[in-house]
Formats: C-alpha cells, sequence, structure tokens
C-alpha cells in the first residue's frame, strides 16, 4: 500500500506539472485582475506541493496514514469480474452511436450476467430484453428522451 | 389577518380533487426521474413541461413544484441504495446512507431520511408564508462578494471530510478544483485545457464524474467479493432503533435551520446545505469518527436540509420571481408559459395561484411521505436481486443517464474514465467527497470573484469592506485553520508528555 | 401463364413500394429542435411552444432538446456538424452566433458558412432597465451621471459578447461615457443582482422584464428598437430620445447546417410559418412578452450576415477593452 500511495502522489506531481507548463498558454493577468492562467498556475502549483508533502510524510513519516491492506484486487475471480464490467463498459462506448441504444445495450444485458455466470438463458434473454427494447420504449416514445439511434436508423 | 384568510383559501385550492390528484402524480413523476440516475430534475422538468402545458395554470404548477421536490426524494434513493448519486442534493448522502445499506440498514437509512425530509420541508413551507419578503430582500444582498465568501467557507469545510489523511483529503480537492478549470472560463469566455474538443467546451460535466466515482467505482470494487453483497433485510429491521431516533431529532432539527435560510440566497446550489449540515452534525457528535460509516446522522442532517433548501428556495421565486437553481428557472419557465411571472406582482394579481401553490407544497410534503414509507421495504428487497442481474441494470441506468444529460456518448466515456479512477482511489483510500464538492464549488467561485472584480473596477478588497463578506471570510480562515491549532496542540501535548 | 402474370404483378408491386420510398415526403420521422440554452429560458421557451403548435401540421413529432454550454457554442457546433438532412434544426440565437464566430479566442470549429438560416421566429428588442427604486427616472438621468462619473455607473449584461454587451458599446460610444461593465449568467442573476443594488443599470431584453416592469417591480429607460414595443407601449425608444443607431435586438429563429435541400426548406419554412401565425402559438408567446417576426428565406440570410458585418467592429471594441 505504502507503494501505492507513493505511485499515486507522483502522478499528481506529474500532471501538476503539465497543468502549469499548459498554463502559461493563457493570459496570466487581466485588466481587472487575474486572468484565465491565473488560478491554474497557482492550483498546480499547490496540488505538486502537497503531493511531494504527502509523498514525504508516506516515505519518510513514522506515522503513516495509511491502511495495512493491499492496493490490488482481492483474489483473481474478483480481477477477472472487474475485467469483464469494464469491457462491457468499454464496448458500449465504441458502439453505442454505431449501433444504437437497443442493439448495444441488448448485447450489454445479455453479456453482462453470462460472463458473470447466470446459466438460465431464459431469464437472461428477457432481461436483456425489458432492459434494452422495454427501456427504449418507455423513454424514447412516453419520456421523449432523445437516445442514440444507430448507423441503421435503429 | 389577512395571511390568515390567504392560508384557507389556498388550502382550499390545494384541497379540489384535481390539484390532490396533479400533486399526488407529480410526487410519484418526481421521485421515479429523482431515482434514475443522472435524469436529474432540471432535465426531468422540463421534459414534463409540455405534458403540462395542457393543463389549467394552477394545476400545472402544482404538479411540476411536486415533481421537484419529489425528485429530491427519489435521488435519495438511488444515493442509499447504490451510491450513486442522483444530483448534487444526494451527494452527501451517499457517504452514511450508503455504508447503512450495505449493513443491511437500507430501511431505516431511508426511513429516516423520508420522515427528516418531511419536517424540514414542513418547516420550510410553514416559514416562507410567515416571512416571505424581509428575509428574502435580506438575501439579496447577497451579491458576488458574498457568494464567493460563502463559497470559500463551503470549499473550507472540506477539512471536515479528511478521514485518515489530511494531505490526501486537500490533494483530492486540488483535483477537482484542477478539474474543474476546463472549460470556458468566466473571463474571457474562451476555451481552457479542452484539448480541442467541443464537449469539453462547457467543462468536464460534474454528473457523469460523480456517478463514475462514486456509482461505477463502487460496482468495480463491489466485483471484488460480490457474493457477501447479497443484503438480507429483515422486515422489523426497517425502522430506526430507538438511539437512533433521539440522535436522529437534532440532525433533523439542525438541518432545517442550515437548509431554509441557504435557500434564500439564489445561485448557491444544493451542495452546500447538505454539505454544511453533515459537517456541522459531525461536529456536535459525540462520536464524530464514526461518520462516513453509516451513522443514521448523516443521512437525516443532508436529507433534511436539502428538502428543507428546495422549499426555502421557493422563497425568492415567489417573493421576487428569482429563481434559486436551474430546477426553478424551469419551473419558472413554465409560469410564463401560463402566463405567470412569480414575483411581488403575482401575490398581489393572482393570490389564489401563490397561496394554493404554498398550500400544495404543505400537502405534498405529507404526500411524498405517505407514498415513500411504505415503500421502504420495497427498495430495500431490491437490493436482494442477484448482482449478476442489479449491477448490469444500475449500469443500464447510469449509461442511460449519463446519456440523456447532452445527448452525447462523451459523458458516458467521462464516467466510465471517472469509474476507474474511483475504484482507484477507494482502493487507496483517498476521500471521494472532496473532489466532488470541489468540481462544483471550483466554477461557481471563480465566475463570482471574476464579477466581484467587474463590479469594483478591479478592486480586491471590496471582499472585505463589504460586512457579510468579510465575515464569512474570517469564519473561512477559522475552519481552515483549525485542524492546523488541533495539530500543532497535540504535538505540544506530546512533548510534554513524552 | 399465371405465373407470369402473378410475377409481373408482384415486380410491379415492388416497384410502386420502391418509389413511394423514394418519393416519400419529409418528414418520415421525428424531427429535434436543438435549443443551445437552458431549459425554461427565453429562447427554451419560445421553442417549446412553436415545436408543440408546428408537431400538429409537420405530421412528426418535433422533440426539443437542449444542448447548453459555452453561450450557445457547444449546440451550434453540434448543429454544424449535424447531417443536412431537415431531421436536425437548430434554434439559434443571433448575434450570439455572430460574436462566436468573430471572436477568434472562441475557437469556434463552425463559420457563418456553415449554417442555413430557414425562418426566423422571435425579434425581441434590446431594453435598459432599472429597479423602481432607482435614481434614475430617464435614459438622461443615467447618461448624465455616467458621464459624471465615468468607469464607475455599473451596467450589466447577460453574457459576455451578447447581444446587451454590444448594446452597451455602442451606447458607450455614441454617448461619450463610459461604464463599468459586469457581466452575469443570464437574465435570473441579472436580474437578483440589480434588485440587490449590485449594479446600477441593466441591458437585457423585453421579454425577459416585460413582466415585471408592467408589475412595478422594474423601469423601463429605453427600448433599442426604431418602434416602440407593444408589451411596453409607455417606454420610450432610443431613437425617440436622440439615439436613432443605438438598436438592438436578439433574435431566436430555426437554421439548419448548410446543404439541407430546398425543398425540405420550403416545407419546414411553410409548416413553422402557419405555426407563428396560429392564435394559439401568438397567445401564448405573447403572455412571454416575445415578439414573434417571422423572416424567411433570402431575408433571413442577409439578416443573418449584415448583422455579422454590424458587430465586426463591436467584437473587436469588446476585445480591446479586455
Amino acid at each position: 500500500m505504502k507503494r501505492a500511495w507513493q505511485i499515486m502522489c507522483l502522478a499528481f506531481v506529474a500532471a501538476a506539472i503539465v497543468t502549469l507548463v499548459s498554463s502559461f498558454g493563457y493570459p496570466y493577468k487581466d485588466r481587472l485582475g487575474p486572468g484565465p492562467g491565473f488560478f491554474p498556475v497557482w492550483l498546480s502549483l499547490i496540488t505538486g506541493g502537497l503531493s511531494l508533502a504527502l509523498f514525504a510524510q508516506v516515505t519518510w513519516s513514522r506515522k503513516a496514514p495509511f491502511s495495512q491492506g493491499s492496493p490490488l484486487p482481492e483474489n483473481r475471480a474478483g480481477t477477472i469480474r472487474i475485467f469483464i464490467i469494464l469491457a462491457a463498459l468499454a464496448g458500449s462506448l465504441a458502439f453505442l452511436d454505431l449501433l444504437g441504444f437497443r442493439i448495444t445495450l441488448f448485447l450489454f444485458l445479455i453479456f453482462l450476467p453470462l460472463a458473470l455466470g447466470m446459466r438460465n438463458w431464459v431469464i437472461v434473454l428477457i432481461f436483456s430484453l425489458l432492459g434494452s427494447f422495454g427501456v427504449f420504449h418507455v423513454f424514447y416514445y412516453w419520456l421523449k428522451v432523445p437516445l442514440p439511434m444507430g448507423v441503421l436508423g435503429f | 389577518m389577512e395571511t390568515l384568510q390567504y392560508w384557507i383559501q389556498g388550502f382550499t385550492v390545494a384541497t379540489q380533487p384535481v390539484n390532490l390528484l396533479y400533486a399526488f402524480i407529480g410526487c410519484i413523476l418526481g421521485t421515479l426521474i429523482g431515482v434514475l440516475p443522472g435524469l436529474g430534475p432540471a432535465a426531468g422538468t422540463a421534459i414534463l413541461i409540455p405534458i403540462t402545458f395542457n393543463l389549467d395554470p394552477i394545476g400545472a404548477i402544482i404538479m411540476l413544484a411536486a415533481i421537484y421536490y419529489g425528485a429530491m426524494y427519489g435521488g435519495t434513493i438511488t444515493s442509499v441504495l447504490v451510491n450513486v448519486p442522483g444530483e448534487a442534493a444526494s451527494v452527501i448522502t451517499c457517504l452514511d446512507g450508503y455504508q447503512m445499506a450495505k449493513q443491511g440498514r437500507a430501511g431505516p437509512a431511508l426511513g429516516i431520511a423520508a420522515i427528516g425530509s418531511f419536517i424540514g420541508g414542513t418547516f420550510a413551507t410553514m416559514a416562507l408564508m410567515v416571512v416571505s419578503l424581509p428575509l428574502a430582500n435580506f438575501a439579496l444582498r447577497f451579491g458576488p462578494p458574498e457568494v464567493f465568501a460563502l463559497l470559500v467557507v463551503g470549499l473550507s469545510l472540506v477539512t471536515g471530510l479528511s478521514g485518515r489523511s489530511l494531505l490526501a483529503a486537500l490533494t483530492m480537492t486540488m483535483f477537482g478544483l484542477l478539474l474543474a478549470m476546463i472549460g470556458m472560463d468566466p473571463v474571457r469566455g474562451a476555451p481552457r485545457f479542452t484539448l480541442g474538443i467541443p464537449p469539453l467546451y462547457d467543462g468536464v460535466g460534474f454528473i457523469p464524474v460523480v456517478m463514475g466515482l462514486f456509482g461505477v467505482g463502487e460496482i468495480l470494487l463491489s466485483m471484488e467479493a460480490p457474493v457477501l453483497e447479497i443484503i438480507k433485510t429483515k422486515l422489523n429491521d426497517l425502522w430506526p432503533k430507538r438511539e437512533e431516533w433521539r440522535v436522529s431529532a437534532g440532525a433533523i432539527g439542525r438541518g432545517t435551520l442550515i437548509g431554509f435560510f441557504l435557500g434564500l440566497i439564489p445561485g448557491i446550489g444544493a451542495i452546500i446545505p447538505t454539505f454544511l449540515a453533515y459537517v456541522v452534525e459531525k461536529k456536535v457528535s459525540k462520536h464524530p469518527e464514526k461518520f462516513g460509516t453509516g451513522v443514521i446522522e448523516g443521512v437525516a442532517s443532508p436529507e433534511t436540509a436539502n428538502n428543507s433548501y428546495a422549499n426555502g428556495a421557493m422563497v425568492p421565486l415567489l417573493t421576487l420571481g428569482i429563481p434559486g437553481s436551474p430546477t426553478l428557472a424551469v419551473i419558472m419557465g413554465a409560469f410564463i408559459i401560463h402566463g405567470l411571472t412569480p414575483g411581488p406582482f403575482l401575490f398581489k394579481e393572482r393570490p389564489d395561484v401563490v397561496w394554493g401553490l404554498i398550500a400544495s407544497l404543505y400537502l405534498g410534503n405529507v404526500m411524498l411521505l405517505v407514498l415513500n414509507l411504505p415503500l421502504v421495504g420495497f427498495w430495500a428487497k431490491l437490493l436482494e436481486i442477484k448482482y449478476q442481474y442489479l449491477y448490469p441494470g444500475i449500469l443500464l441506468f447510469c449509461i442511460l443517464g449519463a446519456y440523456s444529460l447532452n445527448q452525447s456518448v462523451f459523458d458516458v466515456g467521462v464516467m466510465v474514465v471517472f469509474g476507474v479512477l474511483g475504484y482507484i482511489f477507494r482502493k487507496l483510500d483517498w476521500p471521494l467527497a472532496p473532489t466532488i464538492l470541489a468540481l462544483i464549488l471550483g466554477p461557481m467561485m471563480e465566475r463570482a470573484l471574476r464579477t466581484a472584480l467587474e463590479m469594483s473596477g478591479g478592486d480586491l478588497s471590496i471582499l472585505v469592506t463589504r460586512p457579510i463578506s468579510a465575515v464569512l471570510l474570517i469564519i473561512a480562515v477559522i475552519v481552515l485553520a483549525s485542524p492546523a491549532v488541533r495539530l500543532f496542540g497535540k504535538r505540544a501535548g506530546k512533548d510534554e508528555g513524552g | 401463364m399465371k405465373t407470369k402474370i402473378s410475377i409481373l404483378f408482384i415486380a410491379l408491386l415492388l416497384c410502386a413500394v420502391a418509389a413511394s420510398g423514394f418519393a416519400a415526403e419529409y418528414p418520415t420521422r421525428p424531427i429535434t429542435l436543438m435549443v443551445p440554452w437552458v431549459a425554461g429560458g427565453g429562447t427554451d421557451t419560445g421553442a417549446r411552444i412553436l415545436a408543440a403548435v408546428a408537431e400538429k401540421k409537420m405530421g412528426q413529432p418535433i422533440v426539443v432538446i437542449n444542448k447548453v454550454g459555452a453561450g450557445s457554442q457547444v449546440g451550434c457546433t453540434e448543429l454544424a456538424r449535424a447531417k443536412a438532412d431537415g431531421y436536425y434544426l437548430g434554434c439559434v440565437s443571433l448575434p450570439a452566433l455572430n460574436t462566436i464566430i468573430l471572436d477568434p479566442e472562441r475557437k469556434a470549429a463552425f463559420g457563418i458558412d456553415s449554417f442555413l438560416p430557414i425562418i426566423n421566429q422571435v425579434l425581441d428588442p434590446g431594453l435598459i432597465w432599472v429597479k423602481a427604486e432607482s435614481p434614475y427616472k430617464t435614459l438622461k438621468d443615467l447618461l448624465e451621471d455616467a458621464k459624471k462619473r465615468p468607469l464607475a455607473v455599473r451596467a450589466s449584461t447577460t453574457g459576455i459578447l451578447g447581444d446587451d454587451h454590444m448594446a452597451i458599446i455602442m451606447m458607450e460610444e455614441i454617448a461619450g461615457v463610459q461604464f463599468r461593465i459586469v457581466h452575469f449568467e443570464g437574465g435570473a442573476q441579472q436580474l437578483t443582482a440589480t434588485l440587490g443594488g449590485q449594479v446600477d443599470v441593466s441591458f437585457d431584453n423585453v421579454g425577459s422584464v416585460m413582466t415585471r416592469i408592467r408589475g412595478g417591480q422594474l423601469r423601463g429607460l429605453a427600448v433599442m428598437d426604431p418602434e416602440r414595443s407593444k408589451f411596453l407601449p409607455d417606454v420610450p425608444t432610443t431613437v425617440e430620445l436622440g439615439f436613432p443607431t443605438v438598436i438592438s435586438s436578439s433574435t431566436r429563429g430555426i437554421m439548419g447546417p448548410k446543404g439541407v435541400p430546398a425543398p425540405v426548406v420550403k416545407k419546414i419554412q411553410e409548416v413553422f410559418l402557419d405555426a407563428m401565425k396560429n392564435p394559439e402559438h401568438m397567445e401564448k408567446m405573447d403572455k412571454a412578452g416575445l415578439a414573434v417576426k417571422p423572416i424567411m428565406g433570402e431575408e433571413y440570410i442577409k439578416y443573418f450576415r449584415n448583422l455579422q458585418e454590424r458587430c465586426k467592429s463591436l467584437v473587436d471594441a469588446a476585445r480591446k477593452a479586455r
């Protein structure tokens, strides 16, 4: 965990440096006071400072603020499940505009329960139909909330 | 007494069967809209305006107001059950509410939320009837300098959420502030840090970020050990325990006052009252370290505050015609479409509309309570659905909600990215609430400061020469300095003892 | 023989179906009307009223969506990139769109040629107003005070580089005064600030504050239009008061991305013009204080381009003051 905290602190420091450099591209002062670049400059400096302070505290202070656990998922099965969810989410992002809401979520809702271990195809099918086509109908036709249509216009 | 006469007249209007029906439908629709994450009250209300086109003005406005405060409660349900706040007002409720749900205590959490909301809302409505105009005029003295100072106080309250590491909390706050810099700056209206991506011109939306950090992140986290997540709720566990009632009473009282008075100040948004109420509650509590693990006051307090705020925000709307939030602006738009302009004019010309609405607010609060208390058991049982269906279902609504904000897949992408970040931060035990707070308050602060400088012609001293803002800034300094004082105090004590 | 006839019959039937498919009249599915402003505001209110009336004659639902952000830049970017088939339209506000294009710092992803103005709905004249308790009873009072105290009288707008901002700059140039300009985001903030005494005078449009002026909460000093507003017959125009060039207004109309086919444009104009003249539409718009002024086709396109020219110098002046 200590290593994880250190890495995160350094990541923040890096992000702060990048932001600081880009902030120089915006006017610092303005006729009336702080320009668009003013706050980003100071915020990135403070962020960098705080992250370095935290890094120092984690590395060298006797009283460590972090817990004893591990920053990684507890077991392999858990890691796999997390990746399944992420894969499904990534897929939905990729296909939402291409295939439209109904088809994308239909696939999403079939994939997830099955990948997570459900075996009853009938229930999965009903679930995904209700969740994709059913929900679409309620929202698009009844509530008039625009939802993505795919290239097939569907 | 004129007010009494108006009050009676108002009740006569509000209790007409058709108006009662509209209020009832509004409560149900509002709760449903609030339950759907991402489809916040503003968007939901806008969708429903066309429905109300065909109703008479009083009925339409009663229904819209019912939808508005119904949605406040709906947002609570998702915050407690699945850690996905429907909108800004429900974010703080996640902190203790969701923890309670994980311990099988979703019932008491939702129950106390319903009761607290009822008490807060009712008090606010009664106060509205009695004190409207002078209070509203006082609140008008909150110009940009005062709003800036108040926001600084709000941000300084972050120190109350620090958990195990103050430095980590402060870093997360900075993270939120940096995220808030993305988008059009308030100075020149030119894009900043947008990497040329048009959807970012308006900033990285707060709702996709919070849905990602809190909701998706939580789902990823629970994927590690989901078998343990089947939460059985016993029926007699649906009600808060006796000591919980006792501590909640104080929380509800404090939350009501904080929410109402902040509701009078237009434009500060619902997160400040809920956040302030929570931090105050933590500070007066005998066991502050338990906050965040599932204490009932941690739910009672923000929930009461948010309904009290919602009803309190009606004061500037009805007395001066100033909508305090985007949702109220939508309701005001509905007023206008029906040919009514809220404000002192309306009080004189159409007291039946105004007092009818006020009476209906009171009745609506009762209706919400009656509707929602029995449903608490139902909502709690929902958590028993197998996780292989429950979580995909929740994700479905998150995707829907995020997309519906701007009809853009980009927002869904933001949500997913922040979901991953949320998971990482949770594993590291770095607090997420400060980031959200900073993300909401940051842009408001920069704009308020900028406008204050425009008013003073570039003179920063306007912040301290005006009495209200000066006082607020002093409070902020005190709040920020207090952890440092405690630290020094401890060290000094240690030296003496050691 | 029978088989040949039936085949021929089926073939003819298929041809007829295909032909009717191609000749299918616009619209064959719902139309999206995108409003790049917040729900409940002036533009949004007008658009929703119009959509509700027009969809009856259009034969298909007209779904109003809001794509808010960056003073309509976010929504207009979407509009410029939308497919030019007539199913995605925008309710665009001018001169907001013009100033976005003219200000290089806004880095607009579109230009004046990216849009096709189809038909205008509202022309909301600019209005200079103060709260009822203000010491300024006439425009003359305001300008005298502004001359006496340069850069001290606080004048507010509802957005940087919006029509209000342009109007203030015009007034400054003609009357030889300098205001301290304060920008708010939208009418609600401006109203709060003015009532609270945070600013001294406000520039906005008739529609936003008309009912409050009639109710006595606010006072109108001047309407920035050649004619008096029918909603505020007692408020003099800038022309009457000796400033004939200080004319400003905000228009809202339907635009599509460039390249929408002519027959589709014609149908849209037909249906919406009809809707605008419809008594239900007029009544609701009147209640909202929005003056309906249909401008179609070539005239609207010319208006858009002329406005671009007029705004160029004003935007430059505004930018120099930064």
